[in-house]
């Protein structure tokens, strides 16, 4: 399969896949490196474009990827996170403005990198039905990067959620039958924006679409209950990269897409502390709150309380002052 | 859907669906998702909802029950079964049917309410709470697409009872608050098509609602779940003070109301809880009302504790009964003498239950046949059809 038969198949363009060897993973959820958690915000004009070059963005999520992992060999980084066995789930977010299928489609290369098998790489979502109109094209079978919804796999449980009920701290879910049958691996692939409750959906809030069950937790700012989804090992010892798009950003009237509080940022955040994304992610969008006149998330009264409790969680630090923020091209803090 | 058998539930969902009831061939309207081998499937119903406020950004505030959940657009409400499409405010489950049965009226609870008749009851997905000791958390807690469901017009439902000659509709199993715009149309076509409508429902749910609903229902009963907010808030993700204000708002309506209680052992089941409880019962409601304590039994969330101990519930009966309640059953405790209705001035059997069998030989004419003492109740489907609520004072 050449490179744009893979994309294709995801909604992206072009890029071939390299197999390469396996590298022990020492990130993830709740381990910070050497202290501080790393962030990095790789920023280009190719990225801010209204139509992404797949190729391009491909070789931006390597350099964000060496960036992020700058012991690894060039040609080993993704396998730093990867092992050719794993099964990997990419969770992008098709509700309201949406992962970019060129950012997803690209991902899904590059995660190819690290060994694993195209067959063995996941794209989705709740349904089949917000990725279609999201502009994923769907594949269930046959060669390839698959993609689809939960409600593909109804079959095995209501919606496709099943198993005995999964209880951690507040909530009780069921969980995607594609996290706890078809994966080994979790990539968050949110993209970033406001959310009228929770302040900010990114790389946490991202893993609601996991149970069937998220509108019992939007309360409070949906605090503790992101942290809690997350927190269960169906997430947690899965979940090895943070990857979100913040090509075009929405900074207000989230999560419908509401162009007019959107902005090309033209930027990719990664991180293997979903925390630490989110912390930066958040500093972004009030930023930018603050540069167009709106009021930051806590003066508004929707503070992004959930931060909080995933640090409490172990799953990552929500302290700015333990968060290196590694910037590529642009610098991460301009959001004009 | 419970309590029936795959293939009987099959063929009577099919059968309402489709138009004809049972073996009754009714030329009715009707639909829903169908898989290959004709079984419901996953689905939902979209229409306009009753009961929201348009806000700023397409965003809609909801005013159907105590929540008020803001939900922006293209979001769901803690219902999981309301939708912002745009800043229009929309069920999913109008019609949406996952659950039909035929049940014994005794079953809802109602025992003042046409004893020993039988209730066409119907539920959707959804609800407005998160008990966790849910016994039908298997619709309750679910999104309409991920349940198998068959779509029924109101229209369709009545007509399907009376082919059945079935009296009553019931809107039970899962929470009918959140399906409220199809109980509330399906309840006005029966009521003028002589057959009533009652709400087997957590009572949460906000005034305007209620007093709009009960219009068209001919009884209710309400889950009093604990007289704590903590119980409430820790078991139940919701709060006691809306379901006491629905209460008294029922009381004032003057419609028929009767109360259960699920006591679970050490969260809600000391003889002090209960006392309070019920001596507001007897102010708010008055002594007439039927209050049933019921067994609880481990389940969905609520694994850890025991089955509620008969003396429990034996203890709870005897502290209502002395708070002046003169109606005080045992639920989900078949053969218990508690089960039947006693006169409260002579103590005789007005009706005996044994399970679901019952005998109302003690009762003549709303009365005890005894000692002529009016016991409070619907005791025909006239005096069921003949509900109007009461009007609301002017000035209140």
């Amino acid at each position: 399969m050449n490179r744009r038969e893979f994309l294709s198949q995801v909604g992206g363009a072009a890029a071939a896949v390299a197999a390469l060897p396996y590298a022990a993973s020492a990130f993830g959820p709740g381990k910070p490196a050497e202290g501080k958690s790393r962030v990095v915000v790789i920023r280009h004009d190719a990225l801010a474009e209204e139509s992404l070059d797949a190729r391009r963005v491909r070789e931006l999520l390597d350099e964000a990827a060496k960036a992020l992992a700058p012991e690894a060999k060039a040609a080993d980084t993704w396998a730093r996170w990867l092992k050719p066995s794993d099964r990997v789930g990419v969770k992008v977010n098709c509700l309201g403005l949406a992962t970019r299928p060129e950012t997803a489609g690209a991902l899904a290369d590059a995660l190819g990198s690290a060994g694993v098998a195209p067959e063995h790489i996941t794209l989705w979502d709740r349904s089949d039905r917000e990725l279609r109109a999201a502009g994923y094209a769907l594949r269930a079978s046959g060669p390839g990067v698959r993609c689809y919804g939960t409600d593909s796999l109804s079959s095995r449980g209501p919606g496709g959620y099943g198993g005995e009920i999964a209880t951690s701290g507040e909530i009780g879910s069921l969980y995607s039958r594609i996290v706890t049958d078809e994966t080994t691996a979790l990539v968050s692939a949110p993209v970033l924006k406001d959310h009228n409750l929770a302040g900010l959906t990114c790389a946490l809030k991202n893993f609601y679409g996991a149970i069937h069950n998220p509108n019992k937790y939007h309360g409070n700012g949906c605090d503790p209950f992101i942290a809690d989804v997350v927190a269960h090992p169906h997430i947690r010892s899965r979940l090895r990269l943070a990857i979100c798009d913040a090509t075009r950003p929405q900074c207000h009237g989230g999560p419908p897409s509401r162009p007019r509080w959107q902005w090309a940022y033209g930027g990719i955040l990664l991180a293997a502390d979903p925390v630490a994304l989110d912390r930066v992610g958040m500093e972004i969008l009030d930023r930018r709150r603050a540069a167009v006149g709106l009021k930051s998330f806590a003066d508004e009264g929707r503070p992004v309380r959930y931060l909080a409790s995933a640090q409490a969680r172990g799953l990552g630090t929500a302290d700015l002052a333990q968060i290196e923020v590694v910037s590529i091209g642009k610098l991460w803090t301009d959001v004009a | 859907m419970k309590n029936e058998t795959d293939g009987t539930r099959r063929e009577f969902l099919r059968a309402l669906a489709a138009g004809a009831c049972g073996a009754c061939a009714l030329g009715l309207a009707g639909g829903g998702a169908r898989g290959q081998d004709d079984a419901p499937q996953p689905q939902v119903a979209v229409h306009d909802a009753m009961w929201f406020e348009r806000l700023p950004d397409k965003a809609v505030r909801c005013t159907l029950c105590p929540r008020e959940c803001v939900v922006a657009d293209v979001e769901r409400g803690y219902c999981g079964v309301r939708e912002n499409r745009g800043g229009d405010y929309k069920t999913l489950v109008y019609g949406n049917l996952c659950s039909t049965n035929v049940d014994p009226i005794e079953k809802k609870p109602l025992f003042h309410y046409l004893p020993g008749t039988v209730a066409l009851s119907v539920a959707t997905a959804g609800c407005n709470m998160e008990c966790k000791f849910c016994q039908n958390w298997e619709i309750s807690q679910f999104r309409p697409e991920q349940v198998p469901s068959v779509l029924v017009p109101p229209e369709n439902l009545v007509r399907a009872a009376q082919a059945r000659g079935i009296q009553t509709i019931a809107y039970t199993y899962s929470e009918p608050v959140v399906f409220y715009e199809y109980m509330h149309d399906t309840a006005a076509a029966g009521r003028a098509a002589g057959v009533g409508s009652v709400m087997i429902s957590n009572g949460y749910i906000n005034e305007p609602a209620i007093r709009k609903l009960c219009e068209h229902l001919t009884a209710v009963k309400v889950d009093l779940k604990a007289f704590t907010e903590k119980f409430y808030e820790d078991a139940c993700a919701g709060r006691l003070a809306p379901v006491l204000g629905t209460l008294e708002v029922l009381a004032d309506i003057g419609i028929h109301t009767e109360v259960v209680v699920l006591l679970v052992p050490t969260l809600n089941d000391s003889a002090a809880e209960v006392g309070r409880m019920t001596k507001w019962l007897v102010k708010a409601l008055g002594p007439d009302v039927p209050v049933h304590f019921s067994r609880f039994h481990p389940t969905y969330r609520m694994k850890n504790l025991p089955p509620t101990p008969m003396e429990t519930l034996e203890r709870a009966r005897k502290v209502a009964l002395d708070a002046g309640l003169h109606y005080v059953y045992l639920g989900n405790v078949p053969f218990h003498e508690a089960e039947s209705t006693y006169c409260p001035s002579c103590a005789k059997t007005v009706i005996g239950r044994v399970g679901y069998r019952v005998e109302a030989t003690g009762l003549k004419d709303g009365a005890c046949a005894s000692c002529g003492m009016k016991i409070p109740g619907v005791w025909s489907q006239e005096q069921a059809m003949a509900f109007k609520p009461q009007a609301k004072p002017a000035g209140s």
